[in-house]
């Protein structure tokens, strides 16, 4: 791997575009910052004001409720003027450019962009054109960094040593990985931390992965493909579920839901096979019934939960070091 | 127009592909005609310099004269897209690149399927540059009805073409090969199975897979490749005069698929283009390495703030470097005659977006020679191959002589310093469009003058 230039790693700091290429210790700073959030939260003042003043707007391309809400909800925790932008009803449905309207929201005092867009890069390109600092909240197929934070904090709460390293754990995450920009980078955040990743999904799903899992090389964890969910199951500590991506699938690539559920879904009979300590997560949102059933969402074991509470103190952690980053 | 010229090129690198002559020479042109090439060695030695590559020594002049350069592929966007490029500002480019004639594929707007839009696609200023026009295939390149092409062929077309589209049903395009073959001109075939390759957006591979790019997948075009070669050898016992040409092939396998045809004798070629030759799709990820500086297994894979420029968006896509070295292959081994530019030039609202929703293409006529030349210093190519490459190979498909640098030839040359360098910019760039990956990088070999049927046609 070739490491990045002094400078361009200074410039790209004030940002969070993803979560590649972040080391260990960047990881474990963010964790320790969002627990100190949490711990804002539960105050009775609930927030600070260590954004005052800083325009945060949340850009969002794609249809979300819980990431977008959740970033409004951590940059008003910390006092940031927060302001969302409605794809829908704005000149974009004009045709104004992604750049354009990256240049319009720092002109109208915006310090931090919050971008979902369904098109993987689009915030390499706001970043190039934009003063102030552009969170990734989701590009396309590639990247989903702030998931991929709240989901290592929530695994090394439960799953992590003294330092919240997971080394020698074992995570699977079963389903549509060809479409999932969480799976991409869950598999930067898990191997980093450590852990063992065990892919699995239909074959249709996981095109390229055999690959992509062997690239992780240089990484403290390791991944793997399997071809079945037993094998992938069998000794892990925590198992995610991936969704089903309805909008995102082409015709071939899935034959039924039911098809899906009977071979890849996470139920009651599959879950006896692991551990009694081992764990389940979805990003959201779930397909119940497809990927996960409805008793193992809502069922002893399940994170899901806690992963959407996890993201609101990790986002006040993103967004209070990009902004200090964008200050120095 | 500048006057004829009247000068003395003294203690060059001269390089004559015709004749296959290279070496150290004085040439002398009176009038805008050579008069005298004086080989120091003599003619003997420069024959043997040019079979041993034409690769000057350390001691020997840095300064080179070629003869100008020939594309057998550009889109110079006339009539339809004048604010990407126009014939003024392409051939201002070309001119720069060191081009003295350019073939103009026929997708424009209109498509250049009739007589009267074949002929506005080379109208105007042309700053002496030869402007050869490619005609649509079919009509509209709708690919459904073969075009009037012997009214075309009459008019001036070189080739017919479809490029930017395969001629995707096969019936069509064997009706559009037979009708070449009649005229008496080359297909050039974009080889693309839209089936496979429908919204893709980077090569099929690691470098698509961890940047979640859409997949467009090495199959897109070896399927294609393999069914036009199935149709040529269908027709050719009954159309000897049929010529197929596939354009920008981008993969090993593909590569290796024409070099099997063309053993059976087949008349097939084949042009690979500078950025497959020299760039990787890891420069997607923010790599800036050529590709020959590339190890096996190390991909680029964390983005950097470099990453998904859209100026690498690209039809076919960049590959890895296995496949770039296979683009050099066929150029060391014959398989490729051409190295064409594929200049295709756009505008910024048409680039500056999201990787996923920019055109197509790369505008790359004024940085191919220099692709070449730094492909030439890390020893992956010969001068002798890049110059055959960027002259008599493409000659050969367009049906045109090589004005070479030859004596009582016209003066038709391109002046270059090896050794020196340049960087592209909006300064440095005279097309109308700079979407080039390689902006601002330090690139080897700088034109100094392009001499044009004996005038000046670019001087640094």
């Amino acid at each position: 791997m070739v490491t990045q230039a002094a400078p361009e790693e200074e410039r790209s700091r004030r940002h969070l575009l993803d979560v590649a290429g972040l080391d260990w210790r960047s990881l474990q700073k963010l964790l320790a910052s969002a627990g100190e959030m949490q711990q804002l939260l539960d105050a009775p003042a609930g927030g600070s004001d260590a954004l005052r003043g800083v325009g945060v707007t949340t850009l969002f391309y794609e249809p979300s409720t819980r990431t977008r809400i959740s970033f409004e909800a951590a940059a008003a925790a910390l006092g940031a003027r927060v302001t969302t932008f409605s794809v829908a009803t704005s000149s974009v449905g004009k045709g104004e450019s992604l750049i354009d309207t990256v240049r319009t929201l720092e002109a109208l005092r915006n310090h931090v962009i919050v971008l979902r867009h369904e098109r993987a890069g689009a915030p390499w390109l706001a970043a190039r054109h934009f003063g102030g600092s552009i969170v990734n909240a989701g590009d396309g197929w590639h990247a989903h960094p702030t998931q991929a934070l709240l989901d290592l904090s929530v695994l090394s709460r439960h799953l992590g040593d003294r330092n919240g390293s997971l080394a020698g754990r074992r995570i699977a995450i079963v389903g549509d990985l060809l479409h999932s920009r969480v799976v991409r980078s869950n598999l930067h955040t898990l191997t980093t931390a450590g852990a063992t990743v065990v892919l699995t999904g239909p074959a249709s799903l996981t095109t390229g992965f055999a690959e992509h899992a062997a690239s992780f090389r240089d990484t403290p964890g390791s991944v793997q493909l399997v071809a079945t969910i037993d094998e992938a199951l069998s000794g892990a500590d925590a198992v995610m579920a991936l969704r089903i991506q309805r909008e995102r699938l082409t015709p071939g690539e899935l034959d039924s839901l039911e098809a899906y559920r009977a071979a890849w879904g996470l139920t009651e009979s599959r879950l006896a096979a692991l551990a009694p300590h081992a764990l389940v997560l979805h990003p959201g949102p779930m397909n119940e019934g497809v990927e996960i059933d409805p008793d193992v969402a809502d069922g002893p074991r399940s994170l899901v939960l806690e992963q959407v509470r996890a993201g609101i103190p990790m986002r006040m952690a993103v967004l209070q070091q990009v902004v200090s980053e964008a200050r120095a | 127009m500048t006057d004829l010229l009247t000068a003395n090129f003294a203690d060059h690198w001269v390089l004559d592909p015709v004749a296959g002559l290279a070496g150290v020479a004085d040439v002398s042109v009176v009038a805008g005609q050579i008069v005298s090439v004086t080989w120091r060695d003599g003619e003997v030695a420069a024959r043997a310099c040019w079979a041993a590559g034409a690769n000057p020594g350390p001691d020997d002049p840095t300064v080179a004269l070629l003869p100008a350069l020939i594309d057998l592929h550009a889109h110079f966007r006339q009539p339809g897209a004048d604010a990407s490029e126009d014939v003024e500002s392409g051939t201002r480019a070309a001119a720069h690149g060191g081009y003295g004639t350019v073939a103009l594929m026929p997708n424009t707007e209109p498509a250049a399927d009739n007589v009267e839009t074949l002929q506005r696609a080379i109208a105007g200023e042309r700053h002496s540059v030869r402007l050869l026009p490619i005609a649509a295939a079919t009509v509209g390149r709708a690919g459904t009805q073969v075009s009037d092409v012997a009214a075309l062929v009459k008019a001036g077309a070189v080739a017919i073409s479809d490029d930017g589209s395969p001629i995707a049903d096969r019936v069509v395009f064997r009706a559009a090969l037979l009708a070449a073959a009649a005229a008496g001109i080359p297909l050039i075939e974009h080889c693309e199975d839209p089936t496979l390759t429908a919204s893709g957006e980077a090569a099929d591979g690691l470098v698509a897979s961890r940047l979640g790019l859409r997949p467009w997948p090495a199959a897109g075009e070896l399927r294609a490749v393999e069914s036009a070669i199935a149709v040529l050898r269908d027709i050719v016992v009954t159309a000897p005069t049929a010529r197929l040409h596939l354009t920008h092939l981008s993969t090993a396998a593909a590569l290796e698929v024409v070099r099997g045809a063309q053993g059976e004798g087949l008349p097939l070629t084949c042009d690979v283009t500078p950025h497959h030759i020299a760039l990787t799709d890891g420069w997607i990820a923010g790599d800036r390495r050529w590709a020959w500086e590339v190890p096996v297994d190390d991909e680029f894979l964390v983005p950097t703030t470099a990453a998904f420029d859209s100026n690498l968006r690209v039809c076919p896509p960049l590959r890895t470097m296995i496949d770039a070295f296979a683009c050099r292959e066929a150029l060391r081994n014959g398989t490729a005659l051409a190295i064409g530019t594929d200049h295709a030039p756009h505008s910024r609202e048409k680039k500056e977006v999201e990787f996923g929703l920019a055109a197509n293409g790369i505008a790359g006529i004024e940085t191919c020679l220099s692709v070449a030349l730094a492909a030439h210093h890390a020893g992956e190519l010969s001068l002798a191959t890049i110059v055959a490459a960027l002259t008599t190979g493409p000659a050969l498909l367009l049906g045109i002589t090589t004005t070479s640098v030859t004596p009582g030839a016209v003066a038709s040359f391109v002046q270059v310093d090896l050794a020196a360098s340049w960087r592209p910019s909006r300064a440095t760039l005279l097309g109308r469009s700079i979407n080039t990956p390689l902006l601002e990088r330090e690139l080897p070999g700088v034109v100094q003058r392009t001499v044009l049927e004996g005038h000046l046609a670019y001087q640094r």
